[in-house]
């Protein structure tokens, strides 16, 4: 079973996004607010999958999506994205995100998307 | 009118249909439709609240639940007569108030058919059936059903009475 | 899809955090007006927000709420570039403040079980039209307003993807034995076609070389469409098989169909139909490499700090708390049960002070978490004030002190909408207009001061302005009009004066504003304040001000109570409101030529209810000097309370009457009823309702 580990701001969103994995045989091992906690639950979980929202106080997913990478170079991060925010989605694609996924999402894209990687 | 309402009621439930809970009140015998009733218990201790009517005669603790107890003599006007290890509190759920009645003595179930309930006789002086909905015959005997709703909220109509 | 979210807890999840972004929302904008501009903190934030509330609004498909969000967001997309520096701030304001408005109200009713069915396109329009403008007055003038509306990202070019793409231009592919060619086409709905490319290209750089593509410039506008419509060509030669392409460019997300064909290099270039792209045709965007701002500003987020913290229905909380107290209860039932009575008991005695500790301290933190601060429902009033100045015309500043102090949470729904009934009036009433308070010789905006802070098992929240004040003559007038005066007008204290307008009759609906200080309406505030065991205390000061004290139990549930014994009856005294009980000696206690009955203690005199007359209960104490005198206070009035006897204090549960019995309106003094260890019942006395009850008596 893949472990998953959500970041995002919004409780909402992280709800959305946990209902969603556990209803299709995800193990959401963790949730963080901002990116700053999801650099500290990665290391202390070591997730399979991270989602990772790309607005976020404190530090943003893009920060945070480097930081992952600059100790993991394998993790395997996706963004959590909506439209016109294109230019964050290349920068996260450049630095190492997996893939990303744009809200408002629908299940079989979330799924798709988690399954791909 | 009245009849046809009483009708639906039965037929919602169905399995207390016609069934009277009974119990005295010195000489007279009364019954109480059985779908009020939740439970009967034994005297208990009760505590007094000041500045009631009369036959309110206080709050007792039913399991961590705080109820009412109202004597039905009392409310009926009757003497008062002391408690004993006869009296009964009869605790009944009209219109999702919990409240006890302490009667004289509960006896029992009873099933009493349609046909036997007939209507109480209309306003004779001096027989005060404000609260008697019906009466049931069974056999030689006589039950007077009681209309529990107007025991608890017959209060306007009391008051002016009493002005007159 | 939505369906599933629809219902249950994630719609009430999306109710709550929508709430608290609205509030946080507003709470930024007002400091933002007070300040006078908005900060590049408050700017980010305020476009967080927004974007949060887009997202999640469309995931439940709000659509009114999410658009209405993104035309804000839009807006301080743009402030954020900060090349904006001639704004108009107020208007700015206004219409953020407009927006909030209605999706609280729509929150409000999807709350209440309905629809999100409001209709947004007003505002949104207003939106658009002060983002036009905001572009129109930029330096530099922005091209194309089309995509600024429909996308948060007003210029999609910038120099640094122009590079990112000349990179791929390496002619280094040569170096590659094999040369292919592939189209890939997406899922019909999957968005973001061009990044979805873009990713293609960036895993393929690892093993290939050579790149091209069309559509060429993947961060262009139209490149989503002609991916949708044409598919995604790209050529490129690389050392890797066929298979092992083929593998690679499968694992593409939403991929719907490849094509991929092996081919030799001239003959890709050719069909590709790739020409080099001329870097000198774009105009290179001023605002330039957002995703470094993005990043920088949006990390200083000062003001939340974030604790691990779980969200928990109040009905939860209601019933923890009802078990609480069954807890409390059940506990007394064992230490106090009457079958220990003269057993020596040591080790049950340690055992049941232990058990004591432990219940208090669980009791305490059950409390706890029910405290809410009153912080968010002072920020309110903010806007109240904002919104009553402006349409007055009057200024004001709010001044907030102690809204860290907590209460109940069921206590903070109850005062919220008496706050805002009071500070609406002392601004409607109490706070002059500029000329007026400049005629007077005061500073020319007014303060309206909202302080909360403990004292003792209550907490007074005060609602101070310095306005002009009560007129004591005007109400007096009124009262008299009205009948209301039961005591020689010369007798009574100013403050006996003032309270009157806090009598139900005092006010009626058609003389709002004949006098000059307030009333309409404080009854219903005084009703609002009573029914959570609160009191209502009013001061004023001609041309000096009004205060408004509003004293409130901590909490409702838990107290600590003193029994008392009256005959056979107990009864509970609220253990803050005694002060001090003794034993009366003969000839203290006198008697006035009317019949009421005082004690003198310590030079002063003080009235005495006797409870086994009060509530007529056989008792063989009637003398003073056999029985107890409680003395208890409540508003500043003292009451001397004579019983039997002090039978010990414990924590009470208080329940109140059944409903049956508080229809006899005629229950004076009594705030409720409590279980005792024994299981029987003792009676609440209501302090507030003796000492008033007596007044009247």
């Amino acid at each position: 079973m893949k472990r998953v580990l959500i970041v995002d701001d919004a409780a909402f969103m992280r709800a959305s996004i946990r209902t969603i994995l556990e209803r299709n045989g995800f193990e959401v091992v963790g949730e963080a607010e901002n990116g700053a906690i999801g650099v500290k639950k990665y290391q202390e979980l070591h997730p399979d999958i991270v989602t990772m929202d790309i607005t976020m106080p404190e530090m943003t997913g893009l920060e945070a999506l480097k930081q992952i990478r600059s100790f993991d170079p394998d993790a395997k991060v996706i963004m959590i994205t909506a439209m016109g925010q294109e230019h964050l989605v290349k920068e996260a694609i450049l630095s190492g995100a997996k893939s990303f996924i744009v809200k408002p999402f629908k299940e079989d894209h979330v799924i798709q998307t988690l399954k791909k990687i | 009118m009245a009849d046809v309402i009483d009708n639906t009621i039965d037929m919602e439930e169905d399995t207390l249909k016609g069934r009277f809970l009974t119990f005295s009140l010195g000489s007279e015998s009364y019954g109480i439709e059985v779908r009020y009733v939740t439970e009967i218990i034994g005297m208990q201790a009760i505590t007094e609240i000041p500045e009631l009517p009369e036959y309110v005669k206080g709050i007792i603790n039913l399991r961590g639940k705080i109820i009412p107890v109202m004597d039905v003599r009392l409310r009926f006007k009757k003497e008062p007569k002391e408690y004993n290890d006869r009296t009964c509190v009869i605790v009944v759920d009209i219109n999702d108030i919990s409240i006890g009645l302490i009667v004289d003595t509960v006896s029992e179930v009873i099933t009493i058919p349609e046909e036997d309930i007939v209507e109480p006789p209309q306003m004779n002086k001096g027989f005060n059936n404000r609260y008697i909905k019906n009466i049931g015959k069974v056999g030689n005997d006589v039950k007077l059903l009681l209309d529990c709703e107007k025991l608890l909220t017959a209060d306007e109509i009391e008051t002016l009475s009493e002005v007159i | 899809m939505s369906d599933q979210f629809l219902s249950g807890h994630m719609l009430d999840m999306f109710v709550f955090e929508t709430t608290q972004l609205l509030e946080q929302l507003e709470a930024c904008i007002l400091d933002a007006e007070k300040d006078g501009f908005y900060s590049g903190n408050a700017i980010n934030e305020i476009f967080r927000i927004m974007h949060t509330i887009k997202g999640s609004s469309a995931m439940m498909r709000y659509d009114g709420i999410s658009s209405l969000a993104h035309s804000i967001e839009d807006l301080f997309y743009l402030l954020r570039e900060g090349s904006s520096c001639d704004v108009e701030y107020s208007e700015l304001s206004d219409l953020v403040l407009a927006g909030v408005d209605f999706i609280k109200a729509q929150i409000e009713s999807i709350k209440s079980g309905g629809a999100a069915v409001g209709d947004a396109s007003k505002l949104i329009a207003d939106n658009r039209a002060f983002l036009a403008r905001l572009k129109g007055s930029e330096p530099g003038n922005r091209e194309p307003a089309k995509q600024e509306t429909d996308t948060a990202e007003p210029g999609p070019d910038h120099a640094g993807q122009e590079q990112d793409l000349a990179r791929q231009d390496d002619p280094s592919g040569s170096k590659y034995i094999n040369s292919f060619r592939a189209v890939i086409r997406f899922q019909e709905d999957c968005e973001m076609e061009n990044l979805r490319a873009f990713s293609v290209i960036h895993n393929l750089e690892e093993v290939a070389g050579g790149i091209r593509h069309v559509p060429e410039d993947l961060m262009s506008p139209d490149a989503s469409e002609v991916i949708r419509r044409d598919g995604f060509t790209i050529s490129f030669r690389t050392d890797c098989s066929y298979v092992d392409i083929h593998q690679l460019l499968m694992q593409t997300v939403f991929l719907k169909e490849l094509e991929l064909e092996q081919t030799d290099e001239s003959e890709a270039a050719q069909e590709a139909g790739i020409t080099k792209p001329s870097a000198g045709e774009r105009t290179a965007d001023p605002g330039e490499d957002r995703a470094a701002d993005y990043g920088m500003q949006s990390i200083s987020r000062d003001h939340t700090s974030h604790q691990n913290i779980i969200s928990v229905p109040v009905a939860k909380l209601d019933k923890l708390m009802d078990l609480m107290g069954e807890f409390v209860i059940a506990e007394a039932m064992v230490i106090q049960n009457p079958d220990l009575d003269g057993l020596e008991l040591n080790n049950f005695q340690k055992a049941a002070q232990r058990l004591n500790k432990i219940t208090k301290e669980i009791q305490d933190m059950v409390m706890s978490i029910r405290m809410v601060p009153l912080a968010a429902t002072f920020q309110k009033m903010k806007r109240v004030v904002r919104d009553m100045c402006k349409k007055l015309g009057k200024e004001a500043d709010l001044v907030i002190i102690g809204e860290e102090t907590e209460v109940d949470k069921n206590i903070i729904e109850h005062i919220s909408d008496p706050l805002v009934h009071l500070v609406r009036n002392a601004l409607d009433h109490g706070i002059e207009s500029t000329q007026e308070r400049l005629a007077a010789g005061k500073d020319k905006k007014g303060t309206i001061t909202l302080e909360a802070k403990s004292a003792g098992g209550d907490v007074l929240i005060i609602v101070r302005d310095d306005g002009r004040g009560l007129d004591r003559e005007k109400i007096l007038q009124k009262a008299r009009e009205k009948g209301m005066l039961y005591r020689p007008e010369s007798e009574m204290t100013d403050r006996e004066v003032f309270n009157l307008i806090l009598l139900p009759s005092f006010s009626t609906r058609d003389d709002v504003t004949e006098f000059s200080g307030r009333g309409v309406g404080m009854d219903v505030v005084v009703k609002n304040i009573e029914a959570i065991g609160g009191s209502v205390i009013l001061d004023s000061t001609p041309n000096a001000g009004t205060t408004v004290t509003l004293k409130i139990p901590l909490t409702l549930a838990i107290i600590d109570g003193m029994n008392i014994k009256v005959g056979k009856a107990i009864f509970t005294l609220p253990t803050i409101s005694i002060k001090e009980s003794f034993r009366p000696q003969a000839g203290e206690a006198f008697t006035d030529p009317e019949g009421n009955e005082m004690i003198m203690v310590r030079g002063n005199c003080y009235p005495i209810l006797r409870m086994h007359q009060y509530y007529n209960i056989s008792t063989d104490i009637t003398d003073f000097t056999e029985g107890i005198m409680i003395m208890v206070e409540h508003d500043e009035k003292t009451l001397c309370i004579f019983a039997d006897e002090l039978l010990g204090q414990q924590q009470i549960v208080v329940k109140s009457l059944p409903e049956y019995i508080r229809q006899f309106r005629k229950v004076k003094g009594l705030a409720g009823c409590t279980l005792l260890g024994d299981g029987n019942i003792s009676l609440i006395l209501d302090i507030g309702g003796l000492i008033y009850g007596k007044d009247s008596k």
